[in-house]
C-alpha cells in the first residue's frame, strides 16, 4: 500500500505547499510546525481541497482524478467536526458499517451509541470520530493532530486507542502532529514539511 | 350527432357571465346592497370590486379585468375609455366640528387627490376663503383620518361629505354648504368591457327607483 | 363575507404563498450564500427590492406584469404575497447556509455522500433554525400584506379580499366594531402562528 504525493502544488493564503513524498509504512507522520500547510496538504489528499498541479495515487488508482466522495478516505479533522444534529449512532454509521461490531468494540464506544454528540468528553469525540472514518472501510485513513485539545491522562489513553486501531485494522494511517513525543509513540515512517515554505 | 350537440351546448358559455364592478370605496355598503337586491331579483352574478378611485383607475388602465366603473370623480372616470357614462350620484360638502371661520385647525382629506378634499378646495378657492384657510389646514390621507383629527381633539373641524359626517361618533355637522362646486359620482360601460351587456343592465338598475332609494337612505343625492 | 371567512382565507392564502415559495427561496439563498459570480449582486439587489420598495409601487409592477386571467383573482393574492415575502426567507436561508460550518460537509463528502445528500442530511438540517425564522417572519408578511395585493388583487369581498384589506375597509366605512372583531381575530391568529413556530423550532434545537 503506497501512497504517492508528485509534485503536489497547493496553492494557500501566503505561499503554496510543494510536496513530493513516497508513503507505504503502516502509519506515516507528517511532521511539522504550526502554518506549515500540514491540514491542507491532509484536505488536499482528501479532496477537499483543489491542487494547482500534480498528482495523488495510492496503489494504481489516480487519486486526484477523483472527487472526494468517491476516494474512499477516512478523515479525522483536527475540529473532530461530529454532526452535531445527528446521535453517535446516526455519526459513525453515516458513510457506512462495515465490520461496526469490531470497530466499536475495540474504540469502547458501545455505551455512548444513542448519546447527542455535544455531551461527550474531548476523549469520547475522538474515538467517535474515528469509528465514524473507519465504518467506511476506508483505503486510507488521515488523522490531524488527533490529540490536540486533550489534557495530558487523555492523550495517553487516546494513544493507546489509535495504536490500537492502527493493529486491529489493516488501514495505513496519514498522521499530522509537531510533537515528537507522538512520533515515537506510533509513527513508522516520517515526512517532515520543510520550515522556509517556498513563497509564490 | 348528438353526442357532438351536447358537447357543442356544454362548450357555449351559459349566460352566467359576471358583470364585474369596480366601485368607489365610499360606495362600498350603498352598492353593495344593491347589487344583493339585483342579483336577487335577477340571478345574475354581480362581482364587486372597491378601493380608492385613483386606484380602481389605475388597475383599469393596466388591463385589470372590469366591466362598469363608479368612480367618486370626474378625474378618474375621465383616465379610463368608456362607452356610456353618466351622472350617478351627487353629495354635499358639510363642515363638522365648529364653523369653519371659528376654527383654528382644519381638517380635510389630501385636496391633491382625494375627491372630497379636492371639492373641498374648489369651493375655497371660488369662494375666496383659500388664503384666509389654506395655512390652518391638516390634510389627512383620507376622509377618515379628517374625521378621527376632528373627534381626537387634533382640529376644531373637518370639511368632509354628508355621507361621512354620517360616521362621526362624537363629531356633530356644524354647516352644511349648499354652494359648494357640482359634485359628480361618475358611472360608466367600460369600452374594454367583457360583458357589456351586463354592465348596462346593471347601470340601468342602478339609475332606477329602488336603487335610488337605497344610495338615498346612505345619505347620497340622487341624479 | 363573514370574519371567520376571511380569516381562513387570508391564511391560506398565506400558508400557500410561503409553501410556493419555499424551494426556490432556499435554492435561490443557497446559491447566494456560496461563492462569487456573475450578477450576483444584480440579484441581490433584486430579492431586497420589495423590502425597499413602497408595496404599492410593488403592485403595480405587478400588474403590469401579471396576466390579465390571473389578476383580480386569490392566485394574484398569493404572487403579491410572495413577492412580498420573499426577501424574508431568502435572507434568512442564506444567512442560515453561511453559518454552517463547512467542515460538517466536506466531511460527509469524504464519507462517500454526493451533493445532495449532503445537502439534505447535513446543510439544511444545520440551517433550519435560522430558516425557520425567516419562514415564520415570511408567513406574517404574507398575512398582513395591503398595498401590494389591492392593486394587482383588487379588494372583492368573497374573493380576494384579505383581512388586512378588510380591516382597512371597515375602519375607512366607520365601521369601527366590526373593525375591531377582525383586529382581534387577526391577533389571536398572529399568536397562534408564532406559538405554534416557537414550538417547533424549539424542538428542532
Amino acid at each position: 500500500m503506497t501512497l504517492v504525493i508528485d509534485d503536489l502544488v497547493v496553492p494557500l493564503a501566503h505561499f503554496d505547499l510543494q510536496v513530493t513524498a513516497t508513503m507505504g509504512a503502516r502509519v506515516t507522520a507528517i511532521f511539522g510546525p504550526s502554518g506549515a500547510g500540514k491540514t491542507s496538504l491532509l484536505d488536499a489528499i482528501a479532496g477537499l481541497r483543489a491542487l494547482k498541479s500534480g498528482r495523488i495515487t495510492f496503489d494504481d488508482v489516480v487519486l486526484s482524478d477523483l472527487p472526494a466522495r468517491a476516494r474512499r478516505i477516512g478523515y479525522v479533522p483536527q475540529e473532530t467536526a461530529l454532526f452535531p444534529h445527528l446521535s453517535v449512532a446516526r455519526n459513525i454509521r453515516y458513510g457506512g458499517r462495515h465490520h461496526e461490531h469490531h470497530v466499536v468494540e475495540v474504540l469502547e464506544i458501545e455505551h455512548l451509541l444513542d448519546r447527542g454528540v455535544t455531551a461527550l468528553s474531548g476523549g469520547e469525540q475522538k474515538r467517535v470520530a474515528l469509528a465514524r472514518a473507519l465504518l467506511t472501510a476506508p483505503r486510507l485513513l488521515l488523522l490531524d493532530e488527533p490529540l490536540s485539545g486533550l489534557d495530558w491522562p487523555l492523550r495517553d489513553r487516546v494513544m493507546q486507542f489509535l495504536q490500537r486501531v492502527r493493529d486491529d485494522f489493516n488501514v495505513p494511517m496519514l498522521y499530522v502532529t509537531h510533537d515528537e513525543e507522538e512520533l515515537a509513540a506510533i509513527a513508522d515512517e516520517v515526512v517532515k514539511l520543510p520550515i522556509q515554505p517556498h513563497s509564490k | 350527432m348528438r353526442r357532438l350537440l351536447l358537447i357543442l351546448l356544454l362548450a357555449l358559455p351559459i349566460s352566467a357571465a359576471e358583470v364585474r364592478v369596480s366601485a368607489a370605496a365610499s360606495l362600498t355598503d350603498a352598492v353593495t346592497e344593491i347589487a344583493d337586491r339585483y342579483e336577487a331579483r335577477t340571478g345574475e352574478t354581480i362581482v364587486l370590486n372597491f378601493g380608492a378611485s385613483s386606484i380602481l383607475a389605475t388597475q383599469i388602465v393596466n388591463g385589470a379585468p372590469a366591466d362598469l366603473f363608479i368612480s367618486a370623480d370626474e378625474v378618474q372616470m375621465n383616465r379610463v375609455a368608456t362607452v356610456s357614462r353618466v351622472a350617478l350620484l351627487s353629495n354635499r360638502l358639510v363642515v363638522v366640528g365648529v364653523p369653519l371661520l371659528k376654527a383654528r385647525r382644519i381638517a380635510i382629506a389630501n385636496p391633491e387627490a382625494v375627491p372630497a378634499g379636492v371639492y373641498a378646495k374648489q369651493w375655497m378657492k371660488q369662494r375666496g376663503l383659500w388664503t384666509v384657510l389654506a395655512p390652518k389646514l391638516i390634510p389627512t390621507e383620507n376622509v377618515r383620518g379628517a374625521l378621527a383629527a376632528v373627534e381626537a381633539g387634533n382640529a376644531d373641524a373637518a370639511i368632509v361629505y354628508a355621507t361621512d359626517a354620517r360616521i362621526a361618533r362624537r363629531a356633530r355637522v356644524a354647516e352644511v354648504i349648499n354652494d359648494g362646486p357640482p359634485i359628480v359620482y361618475p358611472a360608466a360601460v367600460l369600452r374594454d368591457a367583457e360583458n357589456a351587456a351586463g354592465a348596462q343592465r346593471f347601470l340601468d338598475f342602478l339609475r332606477s327607483h329602488d336603487a335610488g332609494a337605497i344610495f338615498r337612505r346612505y345619505g347620497f343625492l340622487v341624479k | 363575507m363573514t370574519d371567520a371567512a376571511i380569516i381562513w382565507f387570508t391564511v391560506r392564502m398565506a400558508a400557500l404563498a410561503t409553501g410556493l415559495l419555499i424551494p426556490p427561496a432556499l435554492a435561490l439563498a443557497l446559491l447566494l450564500a456560496r461563492g462569487t459570480w456573475r450578477g450576483k449582486s444584480v440579484i441581490e439587489t433584486l430579492v431586497a427590492l420589495p423590502l425597499v420598495m413602497p408595496p404599492v409601487a410593488t403592485g403595480l409592477i405587478l400588474l403590469k406584469l401579471v396576466p390579465h386571467s390571473v389578476v383580480f383573482t386569490w392566485r394574484a393574492v398569493v404572487i403579491a404575497m410572495m413577492v412580498m415575502s420573499s426577501p424574508f426567507i431568502v435572507r434568512a436561508a442564506r444567512v442560515a447556509f453561511e453559518n454552517v460550518n463547512p467542515r460538517y460537509e466536506q466531511i460527509a463528502r469524504t464519507l462517500g455522500a454526493h451533493e445532495p445528500r449532503v445537502f439534505f442530511t447535513i446543510t439544511l438540517p444545520l440551517a433550519l433554525r435560522g430558516i425557520a425564522g425567516g419562514v415564520v417572519l415570511g408567513f406574517a408578511r404574507a398575512l398582513g400584506e395591503f398595498g401590494a395585493t389591492i392593486l394587482v388583487a383588487g379588494n372583492i369581498p368573497g374573493r380576494t379580499t384579505t383581512l388586512a384589506v378588510a380591516i382597512y375597509d371597515r375602519v375607512q366605512l366607520g365601521h369601527d366594531s366590526a373593525a375591531w372583531h377582525l383586529v382581534a381575530a387577526g391577533v389571536i391568529v398572529a399568536f397562534v402562528a408564532i406559538l405554534l413556530s416557537e414550538k417547533s423550532t424549539r424542538r428542532r434545537a
